[in-house]
């Protein structure tokens, strides 16, 4: 994926655990992990704001994009 | 007397719901497990008739053809009937096939969730064994029409246009599937 999460830099800089920030935004650890392992397809733009408010940040800080292919899996049927 | 016009009132209209007892899926449910059980019936009678011509002499059973004039009566071969019999359990073991691929994924929209990746994969079996099915009974039509001239009259191309359109549809229906699966799987992936 291009687009690149940067949420474990930003909880060791704010000395956060995940789950520490899934009580705060009300996102499960389980969706957190997707999301900082690079694996989300998409995020909500109610998701971003909760999470820039609980790390206070900007989407910019939170997000990256580095060149690369593109994701693939597209096909559910593996056909 | 009161010079407003009557007030028009509709009967109210108890639509079947989508899912539970008496709903449509059930309706479907029940209708998709009584043909499943007719066919696998008829799949089971088809294979004993076919042992019992394979190992009972045919000249004990007198087969023949006749017209519908009632005139001339062709002998029917033990490998004909063979063929014939055979192609019934065929028939009858593909449209089951068919239903149990349906039954299935009819259990997942009973789940709740239809746009499981391997109804893609079922719906397009349904399109082959649909296509193979159709295909081989105009085939074997015309096989014995030639092999019974006079008696019974060749199938035409255009006997084909029917099937042909519901595997397409099937095949359509196919690439919804898929599309709604992807488009699940995306938002499963969404936070």
């Amino acid at each position: 994926m291009a687009i690149q999460v940067h949420l474990d830099r930003l909880l060791a800089a704010r000395r956060m655990s995940l789950t520490e920030l899934s009580d705060r935004v009300g996102v499960t650890v389980a969706n957190l992990s997707i999301l900082k392992t690079g694996k989300a397809r998409a995020m909500r733009f109610s998701t971003l704001d909760a999470l820039c408010r609980e790390l206070n940040c900007t989407p910019g800080d939170l997000l990256g994009h580095a060149p690369g292919p593109q994701a693939g899996g597209d096909d559910p049927a593996g056909t | 007397m009161s010079l407003l016009p009557p007030r028009l009132t509709l009967p109210a209209i108890r639509g079947l719901r989508a899912l539970g007892p008496g709903s449509v899926s059930n309706l479907l449910k029940t209708a998709l497990d009584v043909a499943y059980a007719v066919l696998i019936l008829l799949t089971v009678l088809a294979a004993i008739l076919f042992l019992t011509v394979a190992v009972f002499p045919m000249e004990a059973l007198d087969l023949v053809v006749e017209d519908d004039d009632g005139g001339t009566l062709i002998p029917l071969p033990r490998s004909h009937a063979l063929f014939g019999v055979g192609a019934f359990i065929a028939y009858f073991a593909g449209f089951a096939l068919i239903l149990r691929h349906l039954r299935r994924v009819f259990r997942t929209l009973t789940l709740g969730d239809p746009f499981d990746p391997a109804n893609v994969a079922r719906l397009k079996q349904i399109g082959w064994i649909l296509a193979t099915v159709t295909g081989g009974v105009w085939v074997g039509q015309t096989i014995v029409s030639r092999l019974a001239r006079n008696v019974m009259d060749p199938p035409s191309v255009f006997n084909l246009v029917t099937p042909a359109f519901s595997v397409l549809v099937v095949f359509v229906l196919a690439e919804v599937f898929r599309e709604g699966a992807r488009l699940r799987r995306e938002s499963e992936l969404t936070i």
